[in-house]
């Protein structure tokens, strides 16, 4: 028997390359100015020079699609990001100190989960007005408490390992130990939750735009897209769709990409898979 | 009745870690297998009860009453293992299911195989719980495997491998994670259910003072070969082979009274590394230039047998 | 005799249990109960039990991983448990400890030149590599195998790398806890000699901690025999061995015999 990648990191792998790579490309290269108005042109059906056509202004539907892949991963890294530093030191920190400091730190994390993301971004954009910043703190902020508590369960495993005795009796301080020991045993799981985390942030980033939330016009986003669309559902099904599809088709490959990592780094639920 | 064949197990790479070894285990017979990791002792019971592990190939001969069971035969080997021979395991906690009551898990086998009623079958699990000299063992049906201590635990796999009543129990390692108290009780207890129900007894340890209490014959292993045998109090007050002898030098006694114990040079090979000849070749003291080419066979000694060209050239 | 490298003086710790009901008081486990005894330079002392017997306790509680709960240890008649956090980082280079699991005790992504100088590293000190080759010969490996990882190596060998680990510092006093027991015979009694030219060399005490009966009486000059938390006895290794004063020695020792004279 060789060893073969399982078929949910293979189709994920190859959704994410999909969606990143348009991302990248967008950021040197689209067919047309994302926001180029060609009232003459619009509602084009494809064609070879607009390749999925255009919409109610006549902007090319295949620029926008890729812009907002750009929008879409930018957020999705920065607050996924953020939330997953924060979050891992915090949970280093908890697993390191114990006592008091763990608890607070954990309990502030339940406090985080009881909050909804959606809200918590909804609330955001009223105070301060909304934008894809505001998104992206919501979303590194409800990421912070998820982090927290996956690295302080691997790290407290690591804690109570040998070679970790041998480094307090080594004179070591828990700092060192948790930068040289516990951090590096624990990035499996770490990078596994945050690839997770990147449909799950691909997802609200969407929602928020399609609710008016997030991007503003005219920055291209799939959701806010999607919410143009809606008025114009049968007139144009196609408007709607695209968008549609791209947002499926990144939360697909990052969540089968997450599950078939989580697999393979978690041998015993893989044998429970199997059998 | 159960008897090995020019028994070998071969590995993915085609190398030995079991080099044609024959045995042969009476009604009521202790024997013991000695060995350090990788001698291939563990391999030699699973082997046994048709449970190599995926990967390794088996040639020679497993005979139980006569009648060889074939590699391949799967059925054949499910009712030689309902029937005929059973095994408990170094780690009792791993062996059962945390989820199922005590007394479930003797029962099960005890429906399965022999087809008694729920009621009887909680009687007989009784029975042998008690006939395993379990503390309170009417309680202990009803407990969960993490209620139990390490002891009880074994005493219990016990139980479960004595349900079906096989004419040979094969124990790997049974008293290695055990306190030595409650390893005296388990070894005692091996012992008199051996003598009481005629039961064969391979008794697999790295353990020579465990081996000693528990067994009357034994052999000796060494990178997948058996290099000594015979009759266990014998063998260890008088080994033949320089592999024995050095193993009994090498643990530490209550006799030993010098700072420094004598010492086997170099470590246990890896299979790839071993010898063609005597798998010993390359530690032995004693070596001749025979030894790393060509194979000893196991000839007669005063105590019992020993595969070693020594023996030839004193001769 | 010279002041001891190691003081035990009544060290009591107890554990609290998950309580079994709401209303019942929670139980407590007196790990290990008014403990006692010096260790000098240059001598062995043998810490015998069995599981729950309190010796892994001990032994954390003089490598300063816990506090006990009444009692002092003095290390070069230092009270650890009253340094500064600082101040027991620094003394830790005169007190190491080889652990049992030769699989656990190495971190499986550094290679294991890292790991023997981590003692180093905590000290401040940067250039390790002449101490770490020193070392690795010293425990009879190459200096060239600090490149590897611990999985490229034998279970004895780690434990040879572990000591090596536990000696870079040159410690005054070194704790092994079961540091043999995972062990096949014929390599155990390899890393004994090991311990035994190492103690000749570095002149070191060493707390010897381990339920192998037969093992502590070969290494060890004195005894201290352990159940459920207390001493049972102590003393002399030759005088416990003939003469055991409680039947629990007795159990020991007929556990560790061998059936044939």
């Amino acid at each position: 028997m060789t060893a073969r990648l399982p078929a949910n990191i293979l189709i994920g792998a190859v959704l994410v390359a999909l969606v990143a790579g348009a991302a990248v490309l967008s950021a040197v290269w689209t067919p047309y100015p994302y926001a180029a108005i060609d009232v003459a042109n619009k509602f084009a059906a494809p064609s070879a020079t607009h390749w999925l056509g255009t919409d109610q202004l006549g902007r090319d539907l295949v620029s926008q699609l890729m812009a907002a892949a750009g929008n879409s991963m930018t957020v999705a890294v920065v607050a996924v990001g953020i939330g997953c530093s924060v979050g891992t030191v915090l949970g280093l920190l908890a697993a390191a100190r114990g006592g008091w400091v763990e608890e607070i730190i954990m309990r502030l994390s339940d406090l985080g989960f009881a909050f909804p993301a959606l809200l918590f971004a909804i609330m955001l954009a009223a105070a301060f007005g909304p934008s894809l910043s505001m998104v992206v703190i919501a979303i590194a902020f409800i990421n912070i408490p998820t982090f927290a508590r996956v690295s302080r369960a691997a790290a407290n495993q690591i804690w109570r390992r040998e070679y970790v005795f041998a480094a307090r009796a080594a004179g070591m301080s828990s700092f060192a130990i948790s930068r040289d020991h516990v951090l590096p045993n624990i990035a499996a799981p770490v990078i596994v939750q945050a690839t997770i985390e990147f449909a799950v942030a691909i997802l609200v980033e969407a929602a928020l735009s399609y609710l008016g939330l997030g991007a503003q016009p005219p920055a291209p986003s799939w959701g806010r897209m999607l919410a143009e669309a809606q008025t114009l559902m049968y007139l144009a099904p196609q408007l709607a769709i695209w968008p549609g599809m791209c947002i499926v088709t990144a939360v697909l490959g990052f969540g089968l990409l997450g599950d078939g990592l989580r697999d393979i780094s978690d041998p015993r639920l893989a044998r429970q898979r199997s059998a | 009745m159960i008897a090995l064949r020019g028994l070998c197990v071969r590995t993915g790479t085609g190398h030995l870690a079991v080099r044609d070894v024959d045995l042969t285990i009476q009604a009521g017979q202790r024997l013991g297998v000695v060995g350090e990791s990788g001698s291939g002792k563990t391999m030699l019971a699973l082997s046994m009860m048709g449970m190599v592990p995926d990967g390794l190939q088996v040639e020679g001969q497993v005979l139980v009453d006569g009648h060889s069971i074939a590699a391949e035969d799967e059925r054949a080997w499910r009712s030689h293992r309902a029937r005929s021979v059973a095994m408990i395991f170094q780690e009792p906690m791993a062996a059962l299911n945390p989820l199922v009551r005590v007394g479930d898990t003797i029962a099960e086998p005890l429906r399965r195989h022999l087809g008694l009623s729920r009621r009887d079958a909680r009687a007989r699990a009784l029975n042998l719980l008690e006939e395993t000299g379990i503390p309170q063992a009417r309680r202990r049906l009803d407990q969960y495997p993490h209620e139990l201590s390490g002891g009880q635990r074994q005493r219990v796999l016990i139980a479960l491998a004595l349900a079906c009543d096989p004419q040979l129990l094969i124990a790997d390692e049974p008293t290695t994670a055990l306190d030595a108290q409650v390893a005296l009780r388990i070894t005692d207890l091996l012992v008199r259910l051996s003598q009481e129900r005629r039961m064969g007894l391979l008794f697999i340890s790295h353990d020579l003072a465990a081996v000693s209490r528990t067994t009357s014959d034994i052999m000796v292993m060494y990178g997948g070969d058996v290099v000594e045998r015979g009759r266990t109090a014998s063998v260890l007050s008088a080994p033949e082979h320089p592999y024995t002898r050095g193993l009994l030098a090498a643990r530490p006694s209550l006799m030993t009274r010098s700072r420094r114990l004598p010492t086997i040079p170099g470590t246990v090979p890896q299979l790839n590394a071993l010898a063609a000849g005597c798998r010993f070749a390359g530690r032995c003291a004693r070596e001749l230039p025979i030894c790393a080419s060509r194979r000893p066979p196991l000839s007669p000694t005063e105590t019992g047998q020993a595969a070693c060209h020594l023996l030839g050239a004193q001769a | 005799m010279s002041d001891p490298v190691l003081s035990v003086q009544a060290v009591t710790r107890r554990y609290g249990l998950p309580r079994r009901n709401l209303f019942a008081a929670a139980p407590v486990l007196t790990a290990v109960d008014n403990v006692s005894f010096d260790l000098a330079a240059g001598q062995t002392l043998g810490v015998v039990g069995e599981s729950g017997s309190g010796k892994s306790t001990l032994a954390r509680m003089v490598m300063g991983f816990e506090r006990p709960d009444s009692g002092r240890i003095l290390f070069q008649g230092q009270d650890i448990h009253r340094l500064a956090t600082g101040d027991l980082q620094q003394a830790r280079r005169r007190f190491q400890m080889v652990f049992q699991d030769p699989f656990g005790s190495l971190d499986p992504r550094r290679r294991v030149g890292w790991s023997i100088a981590e003692p180093l590293r905590a000290m401040g000190e940067t250039d390790t590599d002449a101490q770490v080759a020193e070392a690795l010969e010293q425990v009879g490996l190459r200096a060239g195998h600090a490149r590897s990882f611990p999985h490229e190596f034998s279970g004895g060998q780690r434990q040879r790398i572990a000591i090596a680990r536990a000696i870079i510092t040159r410690p005054a006093l070194l704790v092994a806890d079961e540091a043999v027991s995972a062990l096949d015979v014929s390599v155990q009694a390899q890393i004994l000699n090991l311990l035994m030219d190492i103690q000749d060399d570095l002149g070191l005490a060493i707390l010897f901690i381990s339920h192998d009966l037969a093992v502590v009486s070969c290494v060890c000059d004195t005894l201290l025999v352990m159940q459920g938390g207390q001493v049972l006895e102590s003393g002399e290794v030759s005088g416990i061995l003939q003469d055991p004063g409680h039947d629990y020695t007795r159990t020991l020792l007929s556990a560790a015999r061998l059936g044939v004279s």
